[in-house]
């Protein structure tokens, strides 16, 4: 909350209800992950390697801002595949229940999905057409090899990636937000 | 084994030798087993139950039915298990199988088994060992470090888990939901730990944690414990009477859930779980296309099943669907409501319906109930006009009844408007026949519908026509001020009564009446308020022919008062008056007034209080004196601030420390009091009367008033006078008596002492009495010198008190050389005025003076009784002895002590006895003791004799008023003095009698 006091506020266009969508998702993601630590307590002293499970390759050693946000785009695509397969995988273990946690994944999820619609607004052009749907990239291997202590690890490993994801959003977009705005001033 | 030495040649023969023994003991050794018949188990197969944990061992051979079994922890060689086991055989392959079932799961670390053939105590060889490869092993390349995974136990069991480290960890601690376990190592990088009597988890499972020493590697597994299902309730029904929907409670909470652990439902084997997966809900259904009769429930979970059967005709399971589609039309008083049914099977089904109708105005709720074939619109009656209203239907079968349907959807509709209700009206009157004609407003279920307007009419009854237009009112008004003396006039003095009406848009309401006639007061006896209000009773009355009217209202209201009522049909006799507007402390007039088409009459009042308090204010009181009297006045208590029937005053008297009650004055109209004789006895004061008024709820406070009282000498002075009346009358009245029975009290006190008869040679000239101490002739010497009393005093005492004497009489002529008791006896025998000798001698001489002293007047000197003192010896010769116990005793009380014989004073001439001689007071402490015929009768009684009344009824001497009996006190010389004078002025006034 205190990053986004810093930071000027963004008015009404789209690279700004996209920067304030991306800050409200990280937002989000860190209340989502606190509820998750409050049930699986063990994990509030655990900290994983640094191994990534979402990535974004450019193509170019120094991408413009535009490719910066379709990179960004194609990671949130990848987040909300594993926020999919969370989603999915937590149901067939315990069932449904309406409690805040699940209350708090559904915005998430909503809110991402929102993200990525902003998101392909903004960079999509007539060239290029942007999928919106989850990447879904992880399989078995990945989420429920290690029964289901791994995959409390792995949802773990998912919530920071969904944080590490929205934060950079946030400022991709609000380097996007910047420029576009700088230009149409100028 | 022996060492030998031998040469090369020996060498080879012993190596030959050393072989051959070799190859002898083993074929003996070989011969021995294949004599036993029991052949090594062969091809040793292990195949592991990783979820059970159970080991299925399974050999060939052995040609015995027993063998034993040893299960070993490889790395460490530890025996985990070893016993003789009886395995199942398959006949037809011949394999022998045994089942072992591990605490430790069977990952966790390898296991060496060896299996030999027993029968008895013959045992084969060992098979050879077969190993089950743990995941501790180092080629294992396993993920997973924490076994078991994802295990699914029953609430209470145990459980054994096991971490397996990389190489190189140490482990710091395994930690069950947070609590730290107790850790046993299995092998070189295996650590175990047992959980007891294991609780249900949560959501999500127990966790089991394996930590590390380095901090970034965690390892662990879940476990989720719970229990196996308990559905309850299990029934089918129908509701379109075609279909079976079969309902059940989920009951006891499993503690698992997902769709791998949860509870599978199936009902007559068909799968209902897919829409009772919810973890919040209680209730689950299932639903089938037909009707069958017979249901089984099979709820299962990994830890257990259970089933529950229902079976029922359609017919007895019907519950109708909610009605559907309410609509109502309603009129005033009334409505109809009608639905539509969901299914046209309906239409002949009997059903029994309830109908729930709440007013929007009260909340109130009206059940009914409705029944018919097919039945979908009922007609509600007795509803109120001008009223909102919803409604709601839900219906059962009629016939084989089994529950309620479920509500359909609320409905609300409003009744119309309808004319108001008669206003209920009354009238009040001032004294002065002015007044009011008061109603009650309308409420809104009278009113029935917004009111718009009253009307009042004067109208003569007489005359059948109003006497002036109709008074138009607003709604919010309801009275309206009469003048009787001017409607009195105009109506010729006729009757008149006031027709009030109240209208709204329905139009008006009929005219309630109220006749404008004055009454007149009746008394009003007392009435006590009950739990139920005021009881009050009266008698049918037959002019009542339109009820009567209970009026009530305060009874000191002066003017335009609030007045209350209420109206009761013909034929009533009792009521309670109850109101919330009732006050403790204020009394009420209530007026009973029957009603007829003529006029109104009083027929009864009463007067009563809801709740009677002690008055409010004090009284005004004052106090005076009047002579002995106190007089209190006081005011009387305003009747409002009376706040019940006054019962009384007590009046009180306080005096500084007591508050003391003089009179209770129970007549509440008594104004004074007076305190009788309250001022005598006393000198002068001040004095506080109170008096505080009563009534049933106890006193007030009362008013204190004081009076300072004057003394009343006239009464004191009045009643000396009196006493010293009646002290003269009473002696004038003894002295009148004995001067009239002078000669019986002569001869009772005083009898005359006969001449002594002289002999004619008798000198009679008068001289000096010569008394010489008489000879001793009837003196009895008793020879005891230890009781040699009299000697010792005889010479002692007069010595002392002839010194005395002496310088107490100055120039009195005495013959000093003379003894004490002659002198005395000289004394005695001269007539002249007694006086005392000694006044203030010692206490010996007290005791001397005792008979010196006293009154007794010996004018006849009896010569027996002197002469056996006087013929004491006066040399000391003398043989006769008192008794003497104590020398001092004797010689500080004694003194002078003539002629005692206490005991036989008739026999002065004998000697004394020895007894008396021995008694101790009365002989040694004595004093004097004259010749009386008194007897002692025990020395405690002499011992008594120093209280005056032993000598009461004493006999007296002839010549003495004073009592013979030694007086205890004598030596007190006051009250022989007392005595002494009293007595000289009896012989004067027995004297002055003598003729």
């Amino acid at each position: 909350m205190a990053e986004q006091e810093e930071q000027p506020i963004a008015g009404r266009s789209l690279t700004g209800q996209a920067v304030a969508l991306a800050r409200l998702l990280h937002h989000e993601c860190t209340s989502l992950l606190r509820l998750y630590t409050e049930r699986e307590t063990f994990l509030s002293s655990y900290t994983p390697d640094g191994k990534r499970l979402v990535s974004a390759s450019p193509e170019s050693e120094e991408p413009s801002t535009e490719e910066q946000v379709h990179l960004l785009h194609s990671a949130l695509r990848q987040c909300l595949g594993l926020l999919h397969r969370v989603i999915q995988k937590e149901e067939e273990e315990w069932g449904k229940l309406e409690d805040e946690y699940e209350s708090m994944r559904k915005n998430v999820r909503a809110r991402l999905e929102h993200l990525l619609y902003s998101t392909k607004g903004l960079v999509e052009t007539d060239g290029t057409n942007l999928e919106v749907t989850p990447d879904n990239q992880c399989n078995e291997e990945t989420d429920g090899s290690g029964g289901v202590f791994g995959f409390k690890l792995w949802t773990y490993q998912v919530l920071l990636e969904l944080i590490h994801w929205s934060d950079h959003a946030a400022k991709t977009l609000h380097v996007l937000h910047t420029e576009r705005e700088g230009a149409e001033e100028a | 084994m022996a060492h030998l030495s031998l040469t090369p040649t020996s060498k080879l023969i012993s190596s030959g030798f050393v072989w051959l023994l070799w190859i002898v003991l083993g074929f003996s050794a070989s011969h021995t087993h294949a004599d036993t018949g029991l052949t090594v188990p062969q091809r040793v197969t292990l195949s592991p139950n990783w979820y059970t944990q159970e080991l299925s061992i399974s050999w060939l051979g052995g040609g015995a039915t027993t063998f034993d079994l040893i299960i070993l922890r490889t790395e460490f060689n530890e025996t985990v298990f070893y016993e003789t086991v009886s395995p199942t055989v398959n006949k037809v392959s011949g394999l022998h199988q045994w089942t072992w079932t591990s605490v430790n799961p069977l990952e966790c670390t390898s296991l060496s088994v060896k299996i030999r053939s027993r029968d008895g105590h013959t045992t084969s060889e060992w098979s050879q060992t077969e190993t089950l490869q743990g995941n501790d092993h180092p080629n294992s390349e396993q993920r997973v470090k924490v076994f078991p995974q994802d295990k699914v136990l029953p609430v209470g069991a145990n459980i054994t888990f096991c971490c397996i480290l990389d190489e190189g960890m140490v482990l710091d601690k395994l930690k069950y939901d947070g609590n730290t376990t107790s850790v046993t190592r299995l092998s070189r990088r295996t650590y175990s730990t047992t959980v007891f009597n294991l609780v249900a988890s949560r959501q999500s499972g127990s966790n089991m944690l394996c930590l590390p020493e380095d901090k970034e590697k965690l390892y662990g597994t879940v476990v989720f414990v719970g229990y196996p299902p308990l559905p309850i309730d299990f029934k089918c029904e129908t509701h379109d009477l075609r279909s079976a929907v079969c309902q059940w409670g989920k009951g006891r909470d499993t503690h698992l859930y997902g769709s791998q652990r949860g509870t599978r439902y199936f009902v007559n084997n068909r799968d209902c779980s897919e829409v009772n997966q919810d973890v919040g809900q209680k209730e689950a259904t299932c639903t089938f296309d037909t009707w069958e009769g017979n249901w089984t429930l099979v709820a299962k979970n990994l830890l257990g099943q259970y089933s529950l059967t229902d079976t029922a005709e359609l017919s007895h399971r019907v519950c109708p669907v909610a009605p559907d589609l309410l609509s109502v039309v309603a009129d005033a008083w009334n409505a109809s409501l009608s639905w539509h049914w969901k299914y046209d099977s309906y239409s002949s089904l009997a059903l029994v319906c309830q109908v729930e109708i709440t007013a929007t105005e009260d909340e109130k709720l009206i059940k009914r109930v409705f029944s018919g074939v097919g039945l979908r619109s009922v007609f509600l009656s007795d509803l109120y006009p001008d009223e909102h209203y919803s409604v709601k239907v839900r219906c059962g079968a009629q016939q084989n009844f089994w529950k309620w349907g479920n509500w359909s959807k609320l409905s609300s509709f409003k009744t119309k408007t309808y004319v108001p209700d008669t206003p209920d009206a009354w009238i009040w009157l001032n004294t002065d026949n002015t007044g009011k004609v008061v109603w009650k407003p309308l409420t809104r279920r009278q009113s029935h519908g917004k009111l718009t307007q009253y009307e009042v009419f004067l109208w003569s009854l007489e005359e059948n026509r109003a006497l002036a237009p109709a008074v138009t009112l607003p709604p919010n008004n309801w009275s309206m001020p009469v003048n009787l003396t001017e409607i009195a006039f105009f109506s010729n003095n006729g009757s008149v009564v006031a027709k009030v009406t109240a209208r709204n848009n329905a139009g008006s309401s009929p005219p309630a009446r109220v006749h404008l006639t004055s009454v007149e007061p009746l008394a009003a006896p007392r009435i006590v308020y009950t739990d139920q209000g005021f009881p009050l009773f009266w008698e049918n009355n037959a002019n009542a022919t339109c009820g009567y009217v209970v009026e009530w209202l305060d009874a000191f209201c002066p003017q335009d008062c609030p007045v209350e009522w209420i109206k009761l049909p013909a034929g009533t006799t009792n009521v309670s008056i109850e109101s919330a507007t009732f006050q403790p402390g204020v009394r009420y007039n209530l007026s009973l007034y029957s009603c007829s088409s003529d006029a109104r009459e009083l027929l009864k009042r009463w007067q009563g209080y809801m709740q009677e308090l002690v008055p409010s204010v004090a009284l005004t009181l004052s106090a005076s004196q009047q002579n002995a009297d106190v007089l209190l006045t006081w005011k009387e208590i305003p009747l409002v601030n009376r706040r019940g029937f006054l019962l009384g005053y007590n009046i009180y008297n306080s005096t500084g420390y007591q508050f003391k009650l003089l009179e209770n004055v129970s007549d509440p109209e008594t104004m004074s009091y007076t305190a009788k004789d309250f001022a005598k006895g006393f000198i002068k004061g001040t004095f506080k009367f109170t008096v505080k008024a009563y009534t049933a709820a106890g006193e007030n406070t009362g008013t204190t008033a004081t009076v300072t009282i004057e003394p009343y000498t006239d009464w004191l002075i009045l009643e000396i006078l009196t006493s010293l009346g009646l002290v003269t009358l009473l002696l004038a009245i003894v002295t009148f008596t004995c001067y009239k029975k002078r000669k019986w009290v002569k001869k009772a006190f005083y009898p005359d002492i006969p001449e002594p008869k002289l002999p004619s040679d008798w000198p009679r000239t008068r001289g000096l009495l010569d008394v010489k101490p008489s000879p001793h002739s009837m003196v009895c010497v008793v020879e005891t010198p230890e009781y040699d009393c009299i000697k010792d005093m005889l010479v002692a005492i007069p010595e002392e008190d002839e010194d005395d004497a002496g310088q107490g009489i100055g120039d009195e002529s005495v013959d000093t050389d003379e003894p004490t008791s002659l002198r005395y006896y000289n004394q005695m025998v001269d007539e002249r005025p007694i006086r005392p000798r000694f006044p203030d001698s010692s206490a010996s001489s007290i005791s001397s003076m005792s008979s010196a002293h006293t009154d007794v007047t010996y004018t006849g000197i009896q010569t027996s009784g002197s002469s056996l003192v006087l013929q004491l010896d006066p040399q000391g010769s003398s043989e006769c002895h008192q008794p003497q116990l104590d020398r001092s005793v004797s010689s500080g009380g004694g003194g002078y002590r003539p002629q005692m014989q206490p005991r036989a004073p008739s026999d002065d001439m004998d000697l004394p006895s020895p007894e008396s001689f021995l008694e101790p007071q009365a002989a040694c402490s004595g004093g004097y003791k004259p010749q009386g015929s008194w007897q002692l009768d025990s020395p405690v009684d002499a011992a008594e004799m120093g209280s005056l009344a032993p000598s009461l009824g004493s006999p007296t001497s002839v010549a003495s008023t004073q009592f013979l009996l030694p007086d205890g006190e004598e030596n007190t010389g006051e009250k022989r003095q007392l005595s002494s004078s009293a007595a000289s002025w009896l012989t004067n006034l027995l004297s002055s009698t003598k003729p």
